[in-house]
């Protein structure tokens, strides 16, 4: 046990640990809104077209300016960076470390244990996962169209990619969102243990419904990306312009 | 109906240079209402009289026979061994000094922890006591006892990924204690003095939310709650 | 050879060794506890209950006061008790509780207002005054008139232990746990300090202090079958015993408490009774108030123990696998008192007996409880034959006890004690008498002695006709339980002390089955059995000598309470190391100089000859008060006591009407 120091404490662990929190929180409802938009494209082409523009400010300036989405992206990757970081505090810093944590995680058989471990892996995958997707994003955000994307998808060969980094964001991000409650401190109203059970029961519900509906969204894409493999390149029409040329 | 128990117990003196760490198997016929307590003794009275364990009150108040029961840590003495499998592994509870076999030092940890949190009640000046002693809401009162029934037994440290992992962490137990004397009105620190001995990395901030703490302490304790509460004072104000 | 040096060395971390510690340090010396095992897990924290004092703060305390604490003490003890200290004790008892409520003890307090209570069985509604509203609220406990106990919910001794010891942590008093002091150091009668034992290492060291306190806590683990905590073996009033020159007392006067739960003989709180708990049988009837129709339930501990065991005599405890008992129902109390106020009962219930205590009945019988005897002291806690030692606390017999302690007194006694004994030390350290002048050959000699004598038993490790220390104590727990119970007789305590000398004998051929020198849990229970044993073989001389009914000394061929030929206190001590039975002589109470003259206790069988002096004391009493004044002086005139007490502690204590 450390022994106390007399000195002025420092205020910044109290600032890191709400940005750690607050990156967190953000990024998750980004993915939230994120999964909105992707999967947008189950509804129809029409409807990914509309929500890709509107992000591109088309509906405000009556032209797209996909550079708005490259501050977007910009703003997420920060984000991701900051987040990345400061959770890399957390990891197991040393390989001793890394082995009493696993034998006591095995051991305890414990699951909020366990799902901290999932989260430092599937955070530690999407460190690069994302970036590959988020530079993708970044370089050419006007290809984010119902085709541009699929072609992305299917003909760019990213789905293999895109599948994991789902997999990994809706769990670590559910996680991250029950483990986030707890940790302020959810306002309970009587039995702690019976909410948290409760948030517990949402979070796996969040990251059956959430997978759910991205596997939905990325198998349309390869779908339409399979179908429209031979025209890769091109982009979609929304099909009103196609009606009323 | 009784069924035969196997013990797989964990076995090292640190201090005996011929002795290294090994898990020893015993059997034991189980007897009806049988603690941990009650087979251990057995054990030690029967099969291996150098067996060392520590029971003080064996009856799950006084916190020192934790110990890692087939995975777990818990308190042995009012563990029944009827609600375990007749395979019972017990290990001595790691991040604690070891004395030997399934004692360790936990008292020496916590005297530590007390020292460097400050878990006494900060007064301003002794009062007098053969005056009327000061009123305190009936219900605050309760609050307090609620967070004053720690043992201080060691298992939510056990539990603790993040103890495991980092040595000085002051575990869920300091937290708690912490979070006690902040709401005993006869503490006169302020946030600021809680800061100086709990916001650091090693402190509330460490916590990773891992709730093997809340899960196992013996006492019910609202460790969740409570930590999350220092964390909102500490970090919020 | 390892030698450390303090001003006062405390052995025991439990309540009342702490008090004392922060008492000492207080007046600028400098203490040092030993402990076997950490401060807080000493066997204090298990007092669920609460403590006593007389705070009249709760409608049913209403006019309650020192006086009346002080009758029921007195009575309780069957005038064993020493009524100085009994006086001392109750004046004490509010400050210790107030300065209690300071360090951090969250005292349940009163809420102003009605609120249910259940009284003899039935639901009763109390009023609470505003002007207590948040004051410390008390419960009743068996043998008091008003109720007077204090508590936190049912972890007192808990909150009361962790107060105290983190105030020892805060005062930076050292704490040396896992150490067992072993023998004490003493020279033409005075006490230097102890040899301790490191459990850990096996380390002999000396500790040399210019006075000792024992406060090692009780014995009850010579019957086996105890509320007790495992290490509460007696073993620490042992080594006060083979000093040869320190004298214990009143070793029979053994408490057996009625409600501890089978077979495990954990305790179940009084309070459990206090709140309004019922005692039944085996079907399922009350049968408390045939026997003592007016505190029914709640006669003082040595009364409902017998009375239950005369029950189960009578053929109506419910027979078990594990023997008789009797049900204790607290289903009468609801689920919400029972998980508010006694949520550590339901904790054993549900984890001991695998019951809900709000819906089953608890299985209880009596269980030996408490230790009134111990290390003789005067009223300042220092021995009167080894200059230097002091005792206080369960280890002490201070004497306020006498033959039957109260609920709630002993927690109250280790702090009350500590306060006073504290001071006391303080005061003697401070004397030319108090000051450590011996050289260290002496620790050496004694830790040679130790160091052979532990050497002795390992080398035995491969003996053959060597004895096993776990037959032994199965062999004295047996006895004890059989012959030296609740009820006691002459041919059973001629059979104990003759099987218990045996045993002793045997004690000294004691063996080891491995000669490790550090951890081993083998060789301490091989040293403390022959200390055990010697506690074990003066209780029952001590029972079979005294030839009446006291208290929880009851001959069923004695029936009646002699004053006439026993009130005086029994005291042993072992001048011959190899002696093998201890010197038994008695100290008279002295009926003149007592307050409350001998009487009936107002429950149980009243059945005295009266001491000869009695009716002289009464006169005494009745002249006092017919002089008139205040009760304080009225009290002073028959036996003042107040000047005896340290000059910090003498103030009168506040109430609130
Ligand atoms: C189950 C139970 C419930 C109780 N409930 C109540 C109640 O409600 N109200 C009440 O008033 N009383 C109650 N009592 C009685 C009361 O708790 C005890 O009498 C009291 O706490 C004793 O305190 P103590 O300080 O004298 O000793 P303890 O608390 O027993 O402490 C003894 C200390 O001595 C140390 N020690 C012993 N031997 C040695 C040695 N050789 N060397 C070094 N250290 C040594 C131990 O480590 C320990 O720290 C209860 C008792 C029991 C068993
Ligand atoms: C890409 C790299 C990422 C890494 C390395 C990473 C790592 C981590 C780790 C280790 C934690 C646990 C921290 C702790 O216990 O204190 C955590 C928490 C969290 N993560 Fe991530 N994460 C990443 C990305 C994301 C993303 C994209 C999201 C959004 C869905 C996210 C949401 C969260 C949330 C909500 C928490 C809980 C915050 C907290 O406990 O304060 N993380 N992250
Ligand atoms: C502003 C930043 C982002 C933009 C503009 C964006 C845009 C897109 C688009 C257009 C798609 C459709 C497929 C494709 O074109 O490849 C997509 C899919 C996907 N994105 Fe993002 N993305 C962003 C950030 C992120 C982040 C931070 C993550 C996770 C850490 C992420 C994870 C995914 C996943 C998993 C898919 C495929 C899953 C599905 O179909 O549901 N994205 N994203
Ligand atoms: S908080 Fe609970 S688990 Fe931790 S030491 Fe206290 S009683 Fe034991
Ligand atoms: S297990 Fe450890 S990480 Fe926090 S919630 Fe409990 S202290
Ligand atoms: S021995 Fe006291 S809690 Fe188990």
């Amino acid at each position: 046990m450390k022994k106390i120091l007399f000195m002025q404490p420092s205020p910044w662990p109290a600032r890191l640990d709400l940005i750690q929190s607050i990156s967190g929180l953000l990024l998750a409802l980004f993915m939230w809104f994120h999964m909105l938009f992707v999967s947008s494209i189950l509804i129809g082409k029409d409807a990914f077209w509309i929500m890709a523009r509107f992000f591109e400010g088309h509906f405000f300036f009556s032209k797209p300016y996909p550079i708005i989405v490259s501050i977007l992206v910009t703003i997420i990757f920060t984000m991701i960076v900051i987040h990345a970081i400061l959770a890399l505090r957390k990891f197991p810093s040393t390989w001793q470390q890394y082995r009493n944590f696993s034998s006591h995680m095995v051991a305890m058989n414990h699951s909020d244990t366990t799902l901290w471990m999932v989260q430092v892996i599937t955070g530690f995958a999407m460190f690069f996962l994302a970036s590959v997707h988020l530079y993708e994003m970044m370089m050419e955000p006007e290809l984010i169209d119902p085709y541009g994307s699929a072609d992305l998808v299917w003909s760019g060969h990213t789905w293999p990619l895109l599948m994991a980094l789902l997999i990994c964001v809706e769990i670590h991000g559910s996680v991250g969102l029950y483990r986030l409650a707890l940790k302020w401190g959810w306002p309970t109203f009587g039995d702690m243990d019976k909410t948290r059970q409760t948030l517990k029961r949402i979070m796996w519900s969040l990251i059956v419904v959430l997978l759910g509906l991205g596997f939905l969204a990325l198998s349309t894409f390869m779908r339409i990306g399979k179908d429209h493999a031979s025209n890769k390149g091109q982009l979609y029409t929304p099909s009103w312009e196609n009606k009323h040329p | 109906m009784n069924r035969t128990l196997k013990f797989n117990i964990f076995r090292h003196n640190p201090r005996d240079p011929n002795s290294t760490p090994r898990m020893e198997n015993y059997t034991l016929e189980e007897s009806s209402g049988m603690t941990l307590y009650m087979a251990l003794t057995l054990l030690s009275e029967e099969q291996a009289p150098d067996l060392a364990f520590d029971f003080v009150c064996r009856a799950g108040i006084c916190g020192s026979c934790a110990m890692v029961i087939n995975g777990r840590p818990g308190l042995a003495c009012r563990t029944l061994t009827e609600k375990l499998p007749t395979k019972i592994t017990l290990m001595p509870l790691p991040t604690f000094e070891l004395i030997a076999d399934l004692s360790v030092n936990t008292g020496k940890w916590m005297r530590a922890m007390s020292e460097r949190l400050e878990t006494w009640a900060h007064l301003q000046e002794e009062t007098n006591i053969n005056k009327l002693e000061a009123p305190m809401e009936p219900g605050l009162a309760e609050q307090i006892y609620e967070l004053d029934r720690c043992v201080e037994c060691g298992c939510c440290v056990t539990a603790c990924g993040t103890a495991r992992m980092r040595e000085d962490f002051i575990g869920a137990v300091g937290i708690n204690k912490i979070a006690r004397f902040h709401l005993d009105p006869r503490d006169t620190r302020t946030n600021a003095d809680y800061y100086a001995v709990l916001g650091d990395d090693d402190g509330v901030f460490g916590c990773m939310t891992l709730l093997g703490c809340q899960d196992v302490c013996p006492k019910d304790l609202p460790l969740q709650t409570q930590i999350a509460f220092m964390r909102r004072k500490m970090a919020l104000g | 050879m390892n030698i450390i040096y303090t001003d006062v060395l405390v052995i025991g971390g439990g309540l009342a060794g702490l008090r004392t510690a922060v008492g000492v340090k207080r007046r600028g010396f400098n203490p040092l506890i030993l402990s076997l095992i950490p401060p807080k897990r000493s066997h204090s924290v298990a007092a669920q209950g609460g403590m006593q004092a007389s705070l009249g703060n709760c409608n049913k305390g209403q006019g309650d006061n020192e006086d009346v604490h002080f009758a029921d003490t007195v009575k309780g003890s069957d005038w064993g008790c020493d009524q100085i200290v009994a006086r001392m004790f109750t004046h004490m008892a509010p400050k210790a509780i107030r300065e209690l409520a300071n360090w951090g003890v969250p005292w349940s307090r009163v809420t102003k207002g009605d609120h249910e209570v259940v009284i003899n069985g039935e639901k009763k509604i109390l009023e609470e005054a505003e002007a207590a509203h948040g004051l410390i609220n008390s419960r009743n406990f068996g043998g008091t008139q008003k109720w007077r106990t204090c508590y936190t919910s049912d972890g007192t001794g808990h909150t009361m232990l962790y107060a105290v010891s983190d105030r020892v942590i805060a005062e930076n008093i050292p704490v040396h746990e896992r150490k067992e002091a072993i023998a004490l150091i003493h020279d033409n009668g005075r006490c230097y300090g102890a040899v301790v034992r490191d459990l850990i290492t096996g380390e002999l060291i000396a500790y040399m202090a210019r006075a000792t306190v024992i406060a090692t806590g009780g014995y009850g683990r010579v019957y086996g079958v105890t509320t007790n905590a495992v290490i509460n073996d007696g073993a620490g009033i042992g080594i006060a015993l083979e000093t040869g020159v320190a004298r214990l007392a009143n070793l029979e006067a053994v408490q057996f408490h009625p409600t501890g739960i089978v077979p495990a003989g954990i305790l179940v709180t009084e309070g459990c009774r206090g709140d309004g708990g019922l005692l039944k049988d085996i079907t399922g009837y009350r049968f408390m108030p045939d026997y003592e129709p007016q505190k029914k339930e709640l006669a003082s501990r040595d009364v409902v123990s017998r009375r239950m065991a005369e029950h189960m005599r009578a053929g109506k405890g419910v027979q078990s696998r594990f023997g008789e008992h009797l049900w204790l129902d607290i289903t009468v109390l609801g689920r919400a008192h029972i998980e508010k106020n006694l949520r550590e009962v339901q904790e054993i219930c549900e984890s001991f007996l695998g019951i809900d205590p709000a819906e089953k009945w608890i299985p209880v019988r009596p269980t030996q409880h408490y230790s009134m005897g111990g290390v003789r002291t005067d009223y300042k806690g220092e021995s009167q034959w080894l200059k230097g030692l002091f005792s206080c606390g369960e280890a002490a017999c201070w004497d306020m006890h006498g033959f039957n302690r109260l609920g709630g007194n002993s927690v109250a006694e280790t702090v009350v004690s500590g306060m006073l004994v504290g001071e006391y030390v303080a005061d003697f350290c401070a004397t030319e008498e108090g000051q450590l002048t011996v050289s260290t050959s002496l620790a050496q000699t004694f830790l040679k002695r130790e160091q052979a004598k532990l050497q002795a038993v390992l080398d035995r490790s491969t003996a053959t006709g060597a004895e096993n220390p776990v037959i032994l104590r199965k062999a004295m727990e047996h006895t004890m339980i059989n012959k030296v119970g609740i009820f006691r007789n002459g041919p059973d305590l001629e059979a104990a002390v003759t099987e218990l000398k045996a045993l002793l004998q045997r004690s000294r051929h004691i063996k080891v089955g491995n000669n490790h020198k550090g951890t081993n849990p083998e060789l301490v229970l091989a040293y403390r059995i022959p200390r055990m044993l010697k506690i074990a073989l003066g209780i029952a001389m001590g029972a079979l000598q005294r030839t009446e009914s006291r208290g929880a000394h009851s001959r069923e061929d004695y029936l009646e309470r002699n004053d006439q030929e026993w009130l005086k206190r029994t005291l042993y001590s072992w001048p011959e190391a190899d002696a093998e039975e201890p010197t038994i002589d008695y100290e008279s109470l002295d009926v003149s100089k007592m307050e409350l003259p001998p009487g009936s206790r107002g429950y149980g069988t009243d059945n005295i000859v009266p001491h000869p002096d009695t009716a002289t004391l009464q006169d005494k009493v009745n002249e006092a008060q017919s002089q008139g004044g205040t009760r304080h002086e009225i009290q002073e005139r028959i036996m003042p006591f107040r000047e005896l007490l340290p000059e910090c502690y003498r103030e009168l204590n506040e109430r609130l009407s």
